[in-house]
C-alpha cells in the first residue's frame, strides 16, 4: 500500500540528507561566500552594539552622575542648587581652556576644577595607586600628556593664571572622562575654588559650570531633569541625563555603525553573485540525478523541496560558521579602531546584531539561490537518455521570489539602520553601481565577441574565453569590480581630504586661537602680538555663549525645548552656541540673501543667520530667533543669510548679531593669530601667558593631528570591511574557475594534442586574466574616482586632491592579488595528462 | 469472463522533435498492445526510434499525436509532473548505464522509487528486493564500490521493487561483458517470471530478443515487423 502524498518536506529531507555530503562538496563555494559576508556582518554589528551597550550601562560613570545641569559663563544660583540637592548628592565644577607654563614651556590646557564631592560615580586614580577626589587647593593632578609636554614630575611646580601649583599626582583613571567630549588640550584636575582664586574667571569669561547630581530619591533622572528645566526655563542649561551621557559619540558610533553594516551588506551582495555561481554548479553537476530521480517518480515539486533543503542547510551552516568567526574576530576589529573610542568593547555578544546577520545571510542565499533552484525543477527525465540537452528556461516564479528577497532585504536594512535616508542612499548608489557594472560586463563580452581573430592560438583562446557561452566574465567584473571600485573610492576620499588639509588648511588655518582676551585690553593684544612678528595676521571678535529657545515667524515661533527631534544641519539648536556681533559682514562669509544692517544700526534688534541652518529648520527672512544668554533673553529679526566657509578654520559663527542686541552683555574677545615668522611661536606663547594669564590659547596645529588621527582610523576601519568585499570577489573568482575547469581541461587536453606545451597554456591563462584585470582596473578606478568625486567635492564640499600614488597603487595591490588567485587557481589545469583525459573524455 | 486489458496500448503514436521550423519526425505512427506478463523486445538499427519509443511508453517523453494509456493511466493528456507521478509503482526503468544516484548507498537507491511513492516500509522492501538479486551483503555499500554487474542488479531491484506491472530495460547489458550481461539478464527474466510483470527490452541482441515471446522490429520510426512465438 503507498500514499503518494506522504513523500512531502519529509521524504524530501531523507533524499536530501543522503545526496549531501557532509562535507558539503560542490557547495564549498556557497558556504565560503556566506561565511565572508556574515562574519563581516557580525563582526561590525557585535562591536558596534558592544560599544553602544557600554555606554548605555556605564553611563552613571561617563556622565559622573544620573543627572548633569551645564550652563557657560555664569555658576547656578543658590535657588538652581537647591532645586537640584533635594534630589540627591551634588558636585560641582567648572571647565575652562587655560595656558599652563613650566620654565620656559606654555602648554593650551583643559582645566577641570572639581569639589569634594568629585566623582560621583567611578574612581578618579593616580598612577601612585591613590584614590583620590579634588586635590587641595595649591595642587593639580595632571594627566600624563600634560605631564610630558611640561616636562613635570609629582612634586615639582608649575603655574596656571596667577597662582602656583605642586603636581599632586599623574591622573591613571578619569572616570568621567568621555563624558567631558573633545578637548583641546591634556587635561589638569584642580580644586572648584582654583579658577577664582587664580584670577581665571572674570563677567565674560569662557568658562562652563558643570553640576552633577547623584539622585537618592528613586526618581527618575528624565523626571529630575525636566523638572528642574520647568522650573528654570529659558537659562540656557543642557541638561544631560545618564541613558545620554555621551550623545557625540552615540551617534558617531550609530553613524558608524550603519556606515559599516551597509559595507558589510554590500560584501554579502557581492558573495551572492558567488552563491549564485556555486548554487547552478551543484545542480549542473546534479542533472544526471535529478533526471534519475525523476524516472523514479520525482515531480518537479519534489525537486525544488530536495535541492532546496540541501542548499539551505549549507546556507544556514555557512550562516553560523560566518556568525561564530565573526564573534572571534570582534576584538581585532575593536583594537583596528581602538582610538576612536576610549571605551572597551572586549568580547562581546549581541543577540540582536547576530540575528541581523543571519538574516541577512539567509535572504541573500535565497535571493541568489532561487533562480538556479527554480531552473533545475524544470530538468527533464529524458536529460540521462540524451548527451546533449538545450539550455533550461529562466522561472518566471523566481522573478517574483528574487523580488521578494531584495524587498525584504533593504525593508531590513532601512529598518534597523538609525538614519534611513543614510541607508536608502547607499543602497540606491549599490544597486546603480552593480547595474552599471553589469552592463560594462556585457559590453566586455560583446567587445571581446566583435575583435578580430588574433593569429596566435594561445591569444585566440584566451580572447575568446572572455566570451564563450557560459563565460563568467560578466559576473566577474560585477563582483570584483565592485570591490576594486570601493577600493579606489576610499583612498580616493581619505587621500583627497588629507590633500586639503595638507595643502589647503595650512595657509588658511591661523596658528592659535585665543579665548578671553578682555575687552578693554584689546589694544594692547594687539601691540604684544605685533611686537613679536610685525607682520602677523590679528583678527578679533567679540564672543559669548547663548542658547537658541525659540525660532519662526514672530507669534508662530517654535519652541527648542519642545522638538522631539533635531535635524542634521540644525546641529546650533543643541546646547549654548558661541555668538558675535558685528558691523560688517565678517571675513570669509558672503550674504546670500537679505540686507546686512548699516554701520551703528541701533534699530530693532536684528540677526544673520548662516544658510545651510536656516534650510534645515526652514527659517525665513522676517523671521524671529530668540537667544538665552546668561539668563535673559534676547529676540532679533532674521534680515540676512550668510554663506559660510566653515572649512576656513578662523572663528565662524552660525549667527552674527547686530551689535546693539549683545554690547551691554559682558564679554570677552576671542582673537586668532596667524603668524608670518614660524620662529615667533615660543616667545609669543611665553608673552601671552605672562600678560594675558586669564586667556587660553589653542594651537591649530595639535586640534589637526587629532583629526588627522580619527580620520585615519575612520578610514581603516572602513578599508577592512570593504576588504571583505575583494575577499567576496575573490571567492567568486575562485568558484568561476572552478566551474569552468571541466570545459577548460577539455580545451587544455586538446591544445595539448594539438602540440601546445604546459607553459603555453599557462600563457593563455594569463592572459586571459591579464586581459580581464585590465579592464578590472579601468572600470574599477573609473567608477571609484567618480563616486571619490561626488563624495568630496559634492558631499563634503572639498577640494579635489586626491593622492593619485596611493590611489593606484592600492588599486594596483588588488589588482595583482586578483591575477594571483587566477593563476594559482589555473595551475591544476597544468597537471592535466592528455591521454589519461581523453579516456575519460 | 472477460480478457484482462493490455498493459499498453497505443494508437497512432507520434513523436516529433526539432523546432516548428525544421521538425524531425521521430515516430510515425506506432499502433501497439501489450498484454500483462508479456515480454517484447524492441529490435532495429541506430536511429530507428526504439529509445524514443521506450521514451514515449515510459512517460519520460510526451507524445506529439496518437493516445496512450499504460496500465490503465491516459498518458496523452498528462504535463510532466503527472507522467512523473503516474510512472510511481506503475513502471519500473532499466537503463544501459544503469544510472544509479551516487550519493546514495544500494539499499537507499532501492528504497527511494518507494519513499517517493509514500511507502512506509520502503527500507524492508528494499532489503528484500536486494536480497532476492544476491545483493544482500551490499546493502550499504555506494555505486562506485559495485562492480558494473552488481550496478546493474541494484537497478533491476530499484526497477522492480515498487512491483510495477511494466518493467522497461533500454539494452541492459550494452555496458557489461558477455558473461555478466548472460547473468544479468537470467536474473530479470527470473524476477520478472515472479512478479509476473509485463517487460519491454531494447537490444541489439538476438539472443536477448530470442528469449522474449513477442519481437517487434523498428524501421524508420514505425513497426516494420510484429513476430510472435
Amino acid at each position: 500500500m503507498t500514499d503518494a502524498s506522504a513523500f512531502g518536506w519529509r521524504g524530501a529531507w531523507r533524499i536530501a540528507r543522503r545526496d549531501l555530503s557532509a562535507r558539503f562538496k560542490g557547495l564549498r563555494l556557497l558556504l565560503v561566500c556566506l561565511l565572508l559576508g556574515t562574519a563581516a556582518l557580525t563582526a561590525i554589528g557585535t562591536l558596534t552594539a558592544g560599544i553602544q551597550g557600554e555606554l548605555t550601562s556605564r553611563g552613571q560613570v561617563i556622565l559622573g552622575g544620573d543627572l548633569q545641569v551645564s550652563v557657560w559663563q555664569r555658576p547656578l544660583s543658590q535657588e538652581e542648587l537647591r532645586a537640584l540637592a533635594n534630589n540627591g548628592w551634588v558636585s560641582q565644577g567648572t571647565r575652562l581652556q587655560a595656558m599652563a607654563r613650566h620654565g620656559d614651556l606654555a602648554v593650551p590646557i583643559q582645566l577641570k576644577a572639581v569639589d569634594a564631592a568629585y566623582p560621583l560615580y567611578g574612581a578618579l586614580t593616580l598612577k601612585d595607586g591613590r584614590s583620590v577626589r579634588n586635590p587641595p587647593l595649591n595642587q593639580a593632578w595632571l594627566s600624563q600628556d600634560a605631564a610630558d609636554r611640561l616636562a613635570l614630575k609629582s612634586g615639582q611646580s608649575f603655574a596656571i593664571g596667577s597662582k602656583t601649583l605642586t603636581v599632586g599626582g599623574i591622573i591613571a583613571n578619569e572616570p568621567d572622562k568621555l563624558g567631558e567630549g573633545f578637548q583641546f588640550g591634556p587635561t589638569i584636575i584642580v580644586d572648584a575654588r582654583f579658577p577664582q582664586a587664580a584670577g581665571l574667571i572674570a563677567p565674560g569669561s569662557m568658562y562652563r559650570t558643570k553640576v552633577r547630581l547623584a539622585i537618592n530619591t528613586g526618581q527618575s533622572p528624565e523626571n529630575v531633569g525636566s523638572a528642574f528645566q520647568r522650573e528654570f526655563p529659558n537659562q540656557g542649561f543642557e541638561v544631560r541625563t545618564r541613558d545620554n551621557a555621551s550623545p557625540g559619540a552615540d551617534r558617531f558610533i550609530a553613524r558608524m555603525g550603519d556606515f559599516l553594516t551597509l559595507v558589510g551588506l554590500a560584501a554579502l551582495v557581492i558573495a551572492g553573485i558567488g552563491i549564485g555561481g556555486g548554487v547552478t554548479s551543484y545542480l549542473d553537476a546534479r542533472r544526471q540525478n535529478i533526471a534519475t530521480l525523476k524516472i523514479l517518480g520525482a515531480t518537479s515539486t519534489d525537486i525544488a523541496r530536495i535541492y532546496a533543503l540541501e542548499i539551505a542547510l549549507a546556507a544556514v551552516a555557512g550562516s553560523v560558521v560566518g556568525i561564530l568567526i565573526g564573534l572571534a574576530i570582534t576584538p581585532l576589529l575593536a583594537k583596528a579602531i581602538a582610538g576612536l573610542l576610549p571605551v572597551e568593547s572586549g568580547l562581546v555578544f549581541s543577540l540582536p546584531a547576530v540575528l541581523l546577520a543571519f538574516a541577512y545571510g539567509v535572504l541573500v542565499a535565497l535571493i541568489f539561490a532561487a533562480p538556479p533552484l527554480l531552473r533545475a525543477r524544470h530538468v527533464p527525465a529524458m536529460a540521462l537518455m540524451r548527451a546533449r540537452i538545450a539550455p533550461l528556461a529562466r522561472d518566471r516564479l523566481a522573478l517574483a521570489v528574487v523580488g521578494g528577497g531584495l524587498l525584504a532585504l533593504c525593508g531590513l536594512a532601512l529598518a534597523t539602520s538609525q538614519n534611513w535616508q543614510l541607508t536608502g542612499g547607499f543602497l540606491l548608489g549599490v544597486a546603480g553601481m552593480l547595474g552599471l557594472l553589469a552592463l560594462v560586463g556585457w559590453a566586455v563580452k560583446r567587445t571581446a565577441a566583435s575583435l578580430p581573430r588574433p593569429r596566435n592560438p594561445v591569444a585566440r583562446t584566451a580572447l575568446a574565453n572572455l566570451h564563450r557561452p557560459g563565460s563568467a566574465t560578466g559576473a566577474l567584473v560585477t563582483a570584483l569590480g565592485f570591490g576594486l571600485a570601493a577600493f579606489v573610492l576610499l583612498t580616493g576620499v581619505q587621500s583627497a581630504i588629507e590633500g586639503t588639509i595638507a595643502k589647503r588648511i595650512p595657509q588658511q588655518a591661523p596658528d592659535y586661537f585665543v579665548l578671553d582676551v578682555p575687552r578693554g585690553q584689546a589694544q594692547g593684544f594687539g601691540d604684544l602680538v605685533r611686537t613679536i612678528d610685525p607682520k602677523a595676521d590679528l583678527r578679533t571678535v567679540p564672543m559669548l555663549r547663548g542658547a537658541v529657545l525659540a525660532f519662526g515667524p514672530p507669534g508662530q515661533m517654535t519652541q527648542v525645548a519642545d522638538m522631539t527631534s533635531i535635524p542634521e544641519d540644525a546641529w546650533a539648536l543643541r546646547g549654548e552656541r558661541g555668538l558675535t556681533f558685528s558691523d560688517t559682514v565678517p571675513p570669509g562669509n558672503a550674504v546670500s540673501a537679505g540686507k546686512w544692517w548699516k554701520p551703528g544700526h541701533t534699530g530693532p534688534p536684528e540677526v544673520s543667520v548662516d544658510e545651510d541652518f536656516a534650510k534645515a529648520v526652514g527659517l525665513k527672512l522676517g523671521d524671529d530667533v530668540t537667544f538665552g544668554v546668561l539668563g535673559v533673553e534676547k529676540t532679533a529679526r532674521v534680515t540676512s543669510f550668510r554663506r559660510v566657509d566653515w572649512q576656513s578654520l578662523g572663528f565662524n559663527f552660525v549667527f552674527v548679531l547686530s551689535p546693539d542686541v549683545l554690547k551691554d552683555a559682558p564679554y570677552n574677545l576671542a582673537a586668532t593669530i596667524s603668524l608670518h615668522d614660524d620662529a615667533a611661536r615660543g616667545p609669543l606663547l611665553r608673552a601671552l601667558v605672562k600678560q594675558f594669564p586669564s586667556s587660553s590659547v589653542i594651537e591649530v596645529g595639535d586640534v589637526l593631528v587629532q583629526a588627522r588621527n580619527l580620520l585615519g582610523q575612520v578610514g581603516l576601519a572602513t578599508l577592512v570591511a570593504a576588504g571583505v568585499t575583494v575577499l567576496a570577489g575573490i571567492a567568486v573568482l575562485l568558484g568561476a574557475i572552478a566551474a569552468a575547469r571541466s570545459q577548460r581541461s577539455y580545451d587544455t587536453v586538446i591544445l595539448r594534442v594539438l602540440g601546445a606545451n604546459r607553459w603555453q597554456v599557462l600563457a593563455m591563462a594569463l592572459a586571459e586574466y591579464a586581459a580581464l584585470v585590465l579592464v578590472l582596473g579601468a572600470v574599477a578606478l573609473a567608477l571609484g574616482s567618480l563616486g571619490a568625486w561626488l563624495v568630496v567635492v559634492k558631499l563634503f564640499e572639498l577640494d579635489w586632491l586626491p593622492d593619485w600614488g596611493v590611489v593606484l597603487a592600492t588599486l594596483g595591490g588588488g589588482l595583482l592579488a586578483v591575477l594571483a588567485f587566477a593563476v594559482l587557481g589555473s595551475l591544476p589545469l597544468l597537471r592535466v595528462r592528455p591521454a589519461q583525459a581523453l579516456r575519460t573524455l | 469472463m472477460t480478457s484482462p486489458s493490455p498493459v499498453i496500448s497505443a494508437s497512432s503514436l507520434t513523436l516529433t522533435l526539432g523546432t516548428a521550423a525544421a521538425p524531425v519526425p521521430i515516430l510515425k505512427g506506432i499502433d501497439l498492445a501489450v498484454m500483462p506478463g508479456e515480454t517484447l523486445a524492441l529490435l532495429g538499427p541506430s536511429g530507428s526510434g526504439k529509445s524514443s519509443l521506450m521514451a514515449v511508453l515510459t512517460g519520460l517523453e510526451r507524445a506529439s499525436g496518437g493516445s496512450l494509456t499504460i496500465a490503465g493511466e491516459n498518458f496523452t493528456t498528462l504535463d510532466e509532473d503527472a507522467l512523473a507521478r503516474a510512472r510511481r509503482g506503475r513502471i519500473g526503468i532499466v537503463l544501459q548505464a544503469f544510472h544509479l544516484l551516487p550519493t546514495m548507498t544500494a539499499l537507499e537507491n532501492v528504497a527511494t522509487p518507494l519513499e517517493l511513492a509514500g511507502a512506509a516500509d520502503a527500507r524492508e522492501r528494499a532489503k528484500t528486493e536486494l536480497d532476492a538479486v544476491g545483493l544482500g551483503h551490499r546493502l550499504d555499500h555506494y555505486p562506485q564500490q559495485l562492480s558494473g554487474g552488481e550496478q546493474q542488479r541494484v537497478a533491476i531491484a530499484r526497477a522492480i521493487a515498487p512491483r510495477p506491472p511494466l518493467i522497461c530495460a533500454d539494452e541492459p547489458t550494452g555496458n557489461l561483458d558477455a558473461a555478466t550481461g548472460q547473468a544479468i539478464v537470467d536474473m530479470l527474466f527470473a524476477r520478472r517470471a515472479q512478479t509476473q510483470a509485463t517487460l519491454v527490452v531494447i537490444t541489439h541482441d538476438p539472443e536477448l530478443a530470442a528469449r522474449c515471446g513477442r519481437v517487434i522490429t523498428l524501421a524508420d520510426g514505425m513497426i516494420a515487423s510484429d513476430t510472435r512465438d
